[in-house]
């Protein structure tokens, strides 16, 4: 499976014609085939970034079914859709990703919803990392080793765990380049973070923060509220 | 078809082993399948722009040939490839090309792709990347009628250039609204002439009605001065 990841400048005035198109035009064209299905809707949540910033995360079944998708905005009937999106949005930038040997698997398309829901906004920390040049595969060991595990223990510092872990493929994007999708369950550890130096025992010799430093060292966080229609929460 | 555009941000240090590694290993390892084949191999001229950038554009048959290169790059026999050139430069920005309706360049038997590394001379290459503020249908159509229709008949002696493919950037791949022209430069004087003399364009005769009705649609671009090494497959 591949997952299309797009970051939207939408026009500030256009921001409920973009989310309309998303959510009747291109969640419910998906739905009428098996190729693709989009996943989730979220909002860079204001105050922490830039504004009127949306990104999307729409699976696709494989490279197939990626031309076939590719096609039918470049010149088939999706073009209108692709055109009338043109007029809502300063533009987009995409990556298309696969998932890392230790990511957890992803939901079948045949499960993800395609009829709006409602539920509460889920809030989550997505981490884009660029490993230093030759250290992506070690990174990427070093992460699922190391990085995963701490998130999951029981005394993690950040009450989150990862829904998707993902890397560029050849041609769909910035490489080298892993996207970590973190799904946020507690609101004042994230404050906290915000609100607190990290400590030496987070940060401190032989902490995952201090070594893998000789794997990357620039990384960035953004802070993403799924709609309230979003496919998956 | 698909065609993988990559600029490389190469270093410097190592832009020889880099280019060595591209014609040894990625277009000899792509010469053992049919899925697949390098088109050309660009070095942006220094001078013109950003030091030890490398551009290539590899095609592909089809997404599922995409897939399976792809997936050889991550967890197949190229990972060893992959690692060696990620680590003689910095970054890589990729991008999944669809040639244009009235593009040139369309299906490319990949069987007459050369892959022997022969040398030849070299071509210098203009490749334009616009932006456009109206929908992206309208900038290609512009690019159609009114630049490369009119462009194609100036006298051979007086043509600047040879628009050899047209592309726009595949689903979620780069950024939208994008689209491409690789150009390739036919007359190095006149390139030498629209550097260094000053233009002011008569919006009643072409190239100034051009200018004028781009001026609608977009005003950001981008022009790489690109230079194919001896070995290009393409040049």
């Amino acid at each position: 499976m591949l997952f299309v990841h797009q970051v939207h400048q939408v026009v500030g005035t256009e921001a409920e014609r973009f989310e309309e198109a998303f959510r009747e035009g291109w969640m419910e064209s998906l739905a009428k085939g098996s190729d693709a299905r989009l996943l989730w809707y979220f909002d860079l949540a204001h105050g922490s970034g830039l504004a009127y910033r949306v990104v999307t995360v729409t699976a696709v079944e494989d490279g197939a079914a990626w031309e076939r998708l590719a096609e039918q905005l470049a010149w088939g009937d999706l073009r209108s859709w692709a055109r009338h999106l043109d007029g809502l949005q300063h533009g987009s930038t995409g990556r298309v990703l696969t998932t890392l040997p230790w990511s957890p698997p992803p939901v079948a398309l045949a499960d993800v919803p395609t009829e709006p829901v409602e539920r509460e906004p889920v809030m989550y920390m997505e981490d884009t990392m660029w490993p230093f040049p030759g250290k992506l595969r070690e990174y990427i060991v070093a992460a699922g080793a190391h990085y995963r595990p701490a998130l999951e223990a029981e005394g993690s510092q950040m009450k989150m765990h990862i829904e998707l872990a993902l890397q560029t493929v050849l041609g769909g994007g910035r490489s080298p380049e892993v996207i970590l999708l973190q799904q946020l369950s507690s609101l004042p550890r994230l404050l906290h973070l915000l609100t607190n130096d990290l400590t030496a025992a987070v940060v401190g010799p032989g902490s995952w923060m201090d070594e893998a430093l000789a794997l990357r060292d620039q990384w960035r966080s953004k802070l993403l509220r799924t709609a309230p229609w979003s496919p998956l929460p | 078809m698909l065609f993988v555009h990559e600029t490389h941000q190469v270093i410097g240090r190592h832009a020889g082993e880099f280019e060595d590694l591209y014609r040894l290993g990625w277009m000899g390892a792509l010469a053992e399948g049919d899925d697949a084949r390098l088109l050309w191999f660009l070095n942006h001229a220094m001078g013109s722009g950003p030091a030890y950038q490398v551009v290539t554009i590899t095609a592909v048959a089809d997404g599922r040939a995409w897939e399976r290169l792809a997936a050889r790059m991550v967890t197949g026999d190229l990972v060893d490839l992959a690692t060696r050139l990620d680590a003689m430069r910095h970054e890589v920005e990729g991008k999944l090309l669809l040639p244009v309706a009235w593009s040139a360049l369309q299906a490319i038997d990949l069987t007459v792709v050369p892959t022997d590394g022969a040398e030849h001379g070299l071509s210098l290459y203009m490749q334009d990347t616009g932006w456009p503020d109206a929908p992206l249908d309208d900038y290609i159509e512009l690019w159609d009628v009114d630049y490369w229709r009119v462009m194609r008949e100036t006298p051979p002696e007086r043509r600047l250039l040879d628009v050899q493919a047209c592309f726009q950037v595949g689903h979620g791949s780069g950024i939208r609204p994008e689209a491409i022209l690789m150009q390739k430069i036919m007359n190095v004087t006149t390139l030498g002439n629209l550097l260094t003399r000053v233009e002011r364009y008569d919006a009643t005769t072409w190239p100034g009605t051009y200018m004028a009705k781009g001026l609608e649609i977009r005003d950001q671009w981008e022009s790489k001065l690109l230079r194919t090494s001896a070995w290009s497959p393409l040049w």
